[in-house]
């Protein structure tokens, strides 16, 4: 029994990550039909900003604050430069963050080279709890991982700000009459969305090596998991994290890391095929 | 036919370049031909059916392992013959492709943004399977895949030169760009911008939606296949990232660029853009990936049509007005449009 406590925990700490990256495309895709596929790339470059971080001398904190930040402020002139001129052409946008995601990739390799770095553990304890021993980083990464998702479903489903924001998800044309200034809703939820990438690659950085191709293997899961939960309800990216991020890891132990690779993303592409809904149900695809 | 007009002229001085840029320039340039064959499917599926495959590769692949199977005899030590090997690829690769395409578009079959996902997400598993699928090399994927070998009357020939390949390539790849555009010019053409434009109006007026989706699906990953086989044959091996991700998404970039509604302009985007990354990767190194991506990026948002489609449309441009616009209907709202509609 006690042997199962660390393979589990490690799965639920993937799919914390996994859904915290796939809140920000959840919410870019729900609410403007916009599919990011730059948003693997703007998690790394959250990494990367810890990794800078660090390599000025400056605390973990200063990173995770800084990161969020920057790739926010990234999102901002991505929002403004790129995505608000193809908003009316959903399936360019694909098209065109795919370029995005290449630039930023190779912007990248060009800043801090090919190779991967690694990020300091801000704290090396770990915790033993009867037989086993488990790193008291993760636990942390977890707690916080959970705060950020209620966080987020906090802001979308009391504030006035999420009302309006699932109004124009549910009626863009409504809500624009009803005043609701639909561009700005936009905006916003894209800075919010690559923020949520951002903060997630600073998070994780110390316990994953941080290279310029590390965002394909968050970008295709995150999708998966939307898709599979259903891309309509909020929570449908929690169902989804949890089955894809679930069965992916814990697959990996049980198997091999490439069977569980085939395994997931087959599963996910049935699912996704026999209930396009998703399996909370919700609307279809926009 | 001021459009086929073109096409001639590209292909004739595309058969008289070897005299012009030497031995080396040569083979890459039967390379490159390949890689357009590869656009030209990739258009037919996405620029004239309206499905976005993300994993167009996948198909090249297929294609491109059947042939070195065949003709390194590993099926059957006897028969190696060349002219098998490439009908096997494109039979398989359109079998292939007639499954998935029942699998993914049969019934309520998903399409758009959903499409996109799961195409490159079964690009990735195949990618991931041929690196480990021993039998077939796995991660080193076959090596010393022979030449094509010419048999015809009883004499038979084996293509090691570069210029009598060149030739054969461009022969093959001539063949299949002016049948193609033959077949969007008849009437399965316009059941093609129907299907694309509005498909539930087709079904309403009694079309197959379905047998249509697979027939230019598989008609399309039939030429991706024989891409792949021909490709094998050149570079003497088969791997798997002939089938992947990220030949899946370099054929989607020269597509976008070239024009994905024009045959010629996607396989012109192929060929120009391969060849600019042999130049200009000299010049600019690692900088060149960054103007690829935002080239790419550029073209998609203020020339949806193709960075070389858009010069040639005026050249040819006819009374006939095509409808082109996009297979689904955007939902958010967006009144200020910029000149790039695509009506």
């Amino acid at each position: 029994m006690s042997e199962l406590f660390p393979i589990i925990l490690d799965a639920s700490s993937y799919i914390l990550i996994l859904v915290l990256v796939a809140l920000g495309l959840m919410i870019v895709f729900g609410m403007m039909g916009v599919i990011n596929m730059a948003h693997g790339e703007l998690f790394m470059i959250g990494a990367y900003v810890m990794v800078m971080a660090q390599g000025l001398g400056l605390p973990f904190l200063a990173g995770i604050i800084l990161a969020p930040l920057v790739v926010g402020f990234l999102g901002l002139l991505i929002e403004t430069a790129l995505i608000r001129h193809i908003y009316h052409r959903p399936l360019d946008t694909i098209l065109a963050t795919w370029g995005l995601s290449i630039a930023l990739k190779q912007l990248i390799v060009l800043i801090f080279g090919p190779e991967s770095h690694s990020v300091a553990l801000p704290i090396d304890g770990s915790v033993t709890l009867g037989a086993f021993t488990y790193p008291i980083y993760r636990l942390i990464l977890m707690a916080v991982s959970a705060a950020l998702i209620g966080g987020t479903f906090w802001l979308f489903v009391k504030t006035d700000f999420g009302l309006k924001a699932r109004a124009v998800i549910a009626r863009p044309d409504t809500a624009a009459t009803l005043g609701i200034d639909t561009r700005r809703m936009y905006r916003w939820s894209f800075v919010i969305g690559t923020a949520l990438a951002g903060l997630a690659g600073a998070l994780v950085a110390p316990i994953i090596s941080v290279d310029p191709q590390m965002g394909l293997g968050y970008l295709v899961p995150g999708f998966l998991s939307i898709l599979v939960g259903g891309a309509g309800p909020l929570a449908g990216v929690l169902v989804g994290g949890a089955v894809v991020g679930g069965v992916s890891n814990l697959l990996a132990v049980w198997i091999s890391p490439v069977a569980a690779l085939i395994t997931v993303y087959i599963i996910a592409i049935l699912i996704i095929r026999l209930k396009p809904e998703g399996l909370l149900g919700g609307r279809r695809a926009k | 036919m001021r459009n086929s007009l073109i096409g001639i002229i590209v292909f004739g001085c595309l058969a008289v370049s070897p005299a012009f840029i030497g031995d080396y320039w040569t083979g890459q340039l039967s390379a490159y031909l390949v890689y357009g064959l590869l656009a030209i499917s990739l258009s037919l599926v996405w620029g004239y059916g309206g499905i976005l495959c993300f994993g167009q590769a996948m198909f090249f692949g297929i294609g491109g392992y059947i042939m070195a199977v065949f003709t390194k005899g590993m099926i059957y030590p006897d028969l190696t013959s060349s002219y098998l090997g490439l009908l096997a690829a494109m039979a398989g690769s359109a079998m292939f492709a007639l499954a998935l395409g029942f699998f993914l578009f049969a019934g309520r079959g998903i399409s758009g943004a959903y499409l996109a996902i799961i195409t490159l997400a079964i690009a990735l598993v195949l990618e991931r399977l041929m690196n480990n699928w021993y039998a077939l090399g796995g991660y080193n994927g076959l090596l010393n895949v022979p030449p094509l070998k010419l048999v015809a009357f009883g004499l038979s020939y084996e293509l090691w030169d570069k210029l009598p390949t060149f030739y054969i390539i461009l022969g093959i790849v001539a063949a299949v760009f002016f049948a193609v555009t033959l077949l969007v010019n008849t009437s399965y053409g316009l059941l093609l911008t129907a299907i694309r434009t509005h498909p539930d109006r087709l079904s309403s007026l009694g079309y197959s939606v379905l047998n249509l989706r697979l027939s230019v699906f598989s008609l399309s990953a039939a030429i991706a296949g024989l891409a792949g086989a021909l490709f094998v044959t050149l570079d003497g091996f088969a791997s798997p990232t002939l089938i992947g991700f990220t030949l899946s998404t370099e054929a989607l970039i020269w597509v976008a660029i070239g024009g994905k509604e024009m045959l010629l302009a996607a396989f012109l985007g192929a060929i120009f853009t391969r060849t600019a990354e042999s130049w200009l990767s000299e010049i600019f190194g690692d900088y060149w990936i960054l103007i690829l991506g935002i080239a790419f990026m550029v073209s998609v948002v203020l020339l949806p049509k193709g960075l070389l489609a858009t010069p040639f449309e005026r050249l040819t441009r006819r009374k006939r007005v095509r409808p082109s616009s996009p297979a689904i209907a955007p939902s958010p709202p967006d009144p200020p449009s910029p000149p790039s509609g695509p009506d």
